[in-house]
């Protein structure tokens, strides 16, 4: 008896479970409509370069700052920082020539950091540029910030040993994309590698073979962030970084913790875009993407003052969003990394039948595979909304989910066999497209690849599938960073391509060099042209979305808005309620 | 005279069987051990009702295309229409709906009912044929190890220490993700077929070993029996031994372990799906739809709820069957 009642009250609970989910589900929309509109610009006026940054609304100073991320950061040396999460923290701790005034809104300024302009084009022909160091940087020892320091860091990065930074100014300096086997830092840490000088402390120049009219762009990123040689402990710096920003790094617990305190040499009034808010800001690493958010959700003690890193699980979104409690404690933002379909062009040769798979994409559908649409927002243009340029256009429209009909006619009966290369973490994906693709006449073999081999093996140019996915986030909002990178085909080579798709058409790589030349202010408008003609004439890919960054924070915090260049929380302006 | 164990235990159990026989009609009835074994099993409530539940979830698989007829919907038929903006369904409880009995997956938008049904299929099927394959090996290995004694004893026991002492999952994980790429090109797809026979190989391979190290025991014991003597005396060859006097004496232990060994694998096929290499997408698969429901338990309980349950209901009926079977065929055992 005692069983039996055990077991309803056991299957009434089951059962309670199951309805408490019970309300009818309309449909209400959790996506982020405000398609956030770039415009950028570079500032001429030195002021703008000049601190302090603007208060934020409502900000408090002191408090401690909470971050909860996954895994811990890969790397810390300014030099060897480059994935995302890397290049938001960096900031904190590093300063670098320029940097982007951003808050958010999408409208971006290239301002000087260390530098006072964001560079002067000497000659007008972009092959020489000279920037102005501040006057009143200070490292975190007091001792102050030159030009030698600056060219000291950018020196060391051409050491084959530091590695995962990004290579621009190392590869336009040496003009080689073996840079380091032009010059070798460990043999001449004296000197400076070719066409860096330093005239004066003041004075850092850039003399290169080619013209570079994106060099303002290229050094934002924290390769030029500054270092005193005598502080210089190589493959060491990534534990203990020597700061140049408004933090200093006191405690570095592989995989568990980061804790970074006030730098009280770093000046307010010379920088133009940090706050520095809270006392101590502090990464704790472990829990998973689920785990964070839940924690941020629950809002208890510490993590009142918390930022979940890893985002919203798209298993979580719907709860998330279904509760406005939570509405003023998210952040949701567009990125400008771009996913999309691309077409192994040396594989599929036939131009219609490419753009038979570009009126074929059912986007709708494979976002709702991806995370829905708080996750990711259709894209029809090669180019992220986020480029500085940017035009919207369909060259192929197609609606929300696809129009079958146009691409069976241009198919004219045929039907094709494609090989759907995915990656075999995201199954669901391959599965949501052969089922879209088949219903407009394709025939889809899925062909899983191991995840962690899949950027390689695609990149390889005898790669064996047709079409596979791809995603691409440039490093600065210029089509400069997308286009000429990822369908150029003159740079094609054997392995580590970007140029994926494998295009080369003679006419678009004259293009790719033509607007190039143009200084950087007038080249936004061609690209974005550039980008229609490119999907017109060759097809290369089916853009598919951009991503949408959702996350959550602590009741506590403030100031936390998406980064308009890398999609991610920017923390330099983040603030704890007191 | 020495009787075999068998008929032993049919003696014994003469007696009680024979106390709910009417005084007026006291007469002995002359029952075989496996009727007896049968007749307990069938005053059993658990296992009868357990076995009803096998009973109809095994029809339900192996009908599973003839279900998709009538039911109208196919396993990969996605209906991302009648998902919200999120990918979550739209209606009550992971919507459900009069087309769809279970409601729909997440995102896909497949019918969970249909895919369960094909998913139940898949782990059957992997299980029961493991189970076979296994077993056999494990007979035939125990009771000639047992029986020969000496060299190939000592041979066959050497293997079973490997066997047992590699680590299944990194065996796993090294040889199917190799063993498709060995078959099949770069730009080939690989059949499910072929999925669902290397995880029986993988199985196979080290499922054997306690089945082997069971009978192994149970021959060791039997084979100084008079009865064994007395065959070996009256001039039985190997075969008439093994086969007629010594396996008809093990069938308790082995069709225990069989029972027993099939959940193992539905249970063991689902966690290798966890880790990505047992049954890959779009072929549906029980495991691997669990896995992928749980980071809905908050958003989409249904959707964990109906795939859950079935698989806890699966495995719970064959061990509580098992259970019953090891009773009714060995009474001394339990109780």
């Amino acid at each position: 008896m005692r069983l039996k009642r055990a077991a309803a009250a056991g299957g009434a609970l089951a059962l309670l479970a199951v309805m408490g989910a019970c309300s009818e589900n309309k449909g209400t929309g959790g996506g982020n409509d405000t398609d956030r509109v770039q415009s950028g610009s570079i500032a001429t006026d030195p002021k703008e370069s000049m601190g302090p940054a603007a208060e934020v609304p409502g900000a408090t100073k002191g408090g401690t700052f909470r971050v909860i991320r996954e895994t811990k950061i890969s790397h810390l040396d300014p030099q060897r920082v480059y994935s995302f999460a890397g290049l938001m923290n960096a900031p904190l701790y590093a300063r670098f020539l320029t940097t982007f005034k951003d808050d958010g809104s999408g409208k971006v300024t290239l301002v000087g950091d260390l530098a006072e302009t964001p560079g002067t084009d000497v000659n007008k022909d972009c092959k020489a540029w000279e920037f102005k160091i501040k006057d009143g940087v200070k490292f975190e020892d007091g001792s102050p910030i030159t030009s030698k320091e600056i060219a000291y860091g950018i020196a060391r990065s051409f050491d084959p040993d530091l590695t995962g930074g990004p290579t621009y100014l190392q590869e336009w300096l040496a003009d080689s994309p073996q840079y380091d086997a032009k010059w070798d830092f460990k043999k001449n840490k004296a000197s400076l590698p070719p066409g860096l000088t330093t005239p004066d402390a003041k004075t850092l120049k850039f003399e290169f073979a080619k013209p570079h009219c994106d060099l303002p762009f290229a050094a934002s990123l924290p390769y030029t962030a500054p270092l005193k040689a005598d502080k210089d402990t190589g493959v060491n710096l990534d534990n203990l970084p020597f700061s140049s920003g408004p933090y200093k790094v006191t405690k570095n617990t592989a995989g568990v913790e980061l804790v970074l305190e006030r730098n009280e040499n770093w000046d307010p009034k010379t920088d133009p875009v940090r706050h520095a808010y809270p006392d101590k800001i502090v990464w704790g690493f472990g829990p998973d993407a689920e785990a964070g958010a839940n924690r941020v959700i629950a809002d208890n003690g510490d993590d009142q003052s918390a930022l979940a890193w890893n985002g919203v699980p798209s298993a979580l979104i719907a709860k998330v969003t279904s509760d406005q409690a939570l509405k003023p404690r998210s952040v949701q933002g567009q990125t400008p990394s771009l996913w999309r379909l691309t077409i192994n062009t040396s594989r599929v040769t036939d131009l219609s039948v490419r753009q038979a798979l570009n009126y074929a994409i059912d986007r709708d559908g494979f976002i709702k595979v991806y995370g829905g649409e708080a996750t990711a927002k259709a894209v029809t243009t090669l180019l992220p909304p986020s480029t500085i340029g940017y035009e919207k256009y369909e060259a192929y429209p197609a609606g929300a989910t696809g129009d079958v009909d146009k691409a069976k006619q241009l198919l004219a009966g045929k039907t094709p066999e494609l090989v759907l290369g995915v990656g075999d973490d995201y199954p669901e994906y391959g599965t949501q497209l052969k089922g879209n693709l088949e219903k407009a006449g394709f025939k889809v073999t899925l062909k899983s690849i191991p995840a962690d081999a899949k950027l390689d093996e695609v990149g390889k140019k005898s790669n064996p599938w047709d079409i596979y996915l791809d995603q691409w986030a440039a490093d600065w909002p210029s089509g400069a960073a997308v286009l000429p990178v990822l369908f150029d085909g003159r740079t094609i080579k054997a392995e580590n391509n970007s140029n994926t798709s494998y295009v080369n058409n003679d006419d678009i790589n004259k293009e790719f060099d033509r607007v190039l030349a143009l200084p950087a202010a007038d080249q936004a408008k061609e690209w974005a042209k550039l980008d229609q003609r490119v999907m017109k004439e060759l097809a290369p890919a089916v853009p598919l979305f951009v991503e949408q960054g959702y996350y959550l924070h602590g009741s506590k915090v403030g100031g936390i808005y998406l980064s308009s260049i890398f999609g991610y929380p920017a923390l330099t302006s983040a603030y704890v309620k007191q | 005279m020495s009787l075999s164990p068998v008929e032993g235990a049919a003696r014994a159990e003469i007696a009680p069987a024979a106390d709910t026989v009417t005084p007026g009609e006291r007469a002995f009835v002359g029952r075989s051990p496996g009727q007896l074994a049968w007749s307990r099993l069938r005053r059993d409530r658990t296992a009868v009702v357990s076995a009803v539940v096998l009973l109809v979830l095994m029809v339900l698989a192996l009908a599973a295309p003839l279900i998709s007829k009538l039911y109208g919907i196919g396993p990969n038929e996605q209906f991302q229409t009648l998902l919200d903006g999120n990918g979550m369904p739209l209606g009550y409880v992971g919507g459900i709906t009069g087309d769809h009995w279970f409601g729909l997956e997440p995102r896909l938008g497949r019918d969970i009912f249909i895919r369960m049904v094909y998913g139940m299929r898949t782990s059957l099927f992997i299980a029961f044929a493991a189970a076979l394959v296994t077993t056999t090996i494990g007979v035939v290995a125990g009771i000639l190890a047992g029986f020969l004694g000496g060299v190939v004893d000592a041979v066959i026991s050497w293997i079973t220490d490997v066997a047992l002492a590699l680590p299944f999952l990194i065996f796993a994980l090294a040889v199917v993700p190799t063993a498709a790429l060995r078959f099949y090109g770069p730009r080939d797809e690989v059949p499910a077929a072929f999925q669902v026979l290397i995880l029986i190989v993988v199985f196979a391979a080290f499922g054997w070993t306690s089945t082997a190290r069971l009978v192994r025991g149970q021959v060791i014991s039997l084979r100084e029996r008079e009865f064994v003597e007395a065959a070996r005396a009256s001039g039985a060859g190997l075969g008439h031994m093994l086969f007629r006097q010594l396996l008809p004496n093990l069938w308790a232990p082995i069709l225990v372990a069989f029972s027993l060994a099939v959940p193992q694998y539905i249970t063991g096929e689902a966690a290798l799906s966890f880790l990505g290499i047992g049954i890959l997408e779009p072929t549906a698969d029980f495991g691997r739809m669990i896995f992928q429901s749980i980071p809905y338990l908050q958003t989409d309980p249904a959707y964990v709820f109906f795939p859950g349950v079935t698989i806890f209901l699966l495995v719970l009926a064959f061990n509580l069957l098992g259970d019953a079977l090891r009773d009714a065929l060995d009474p001394k055992s339990s109780r």
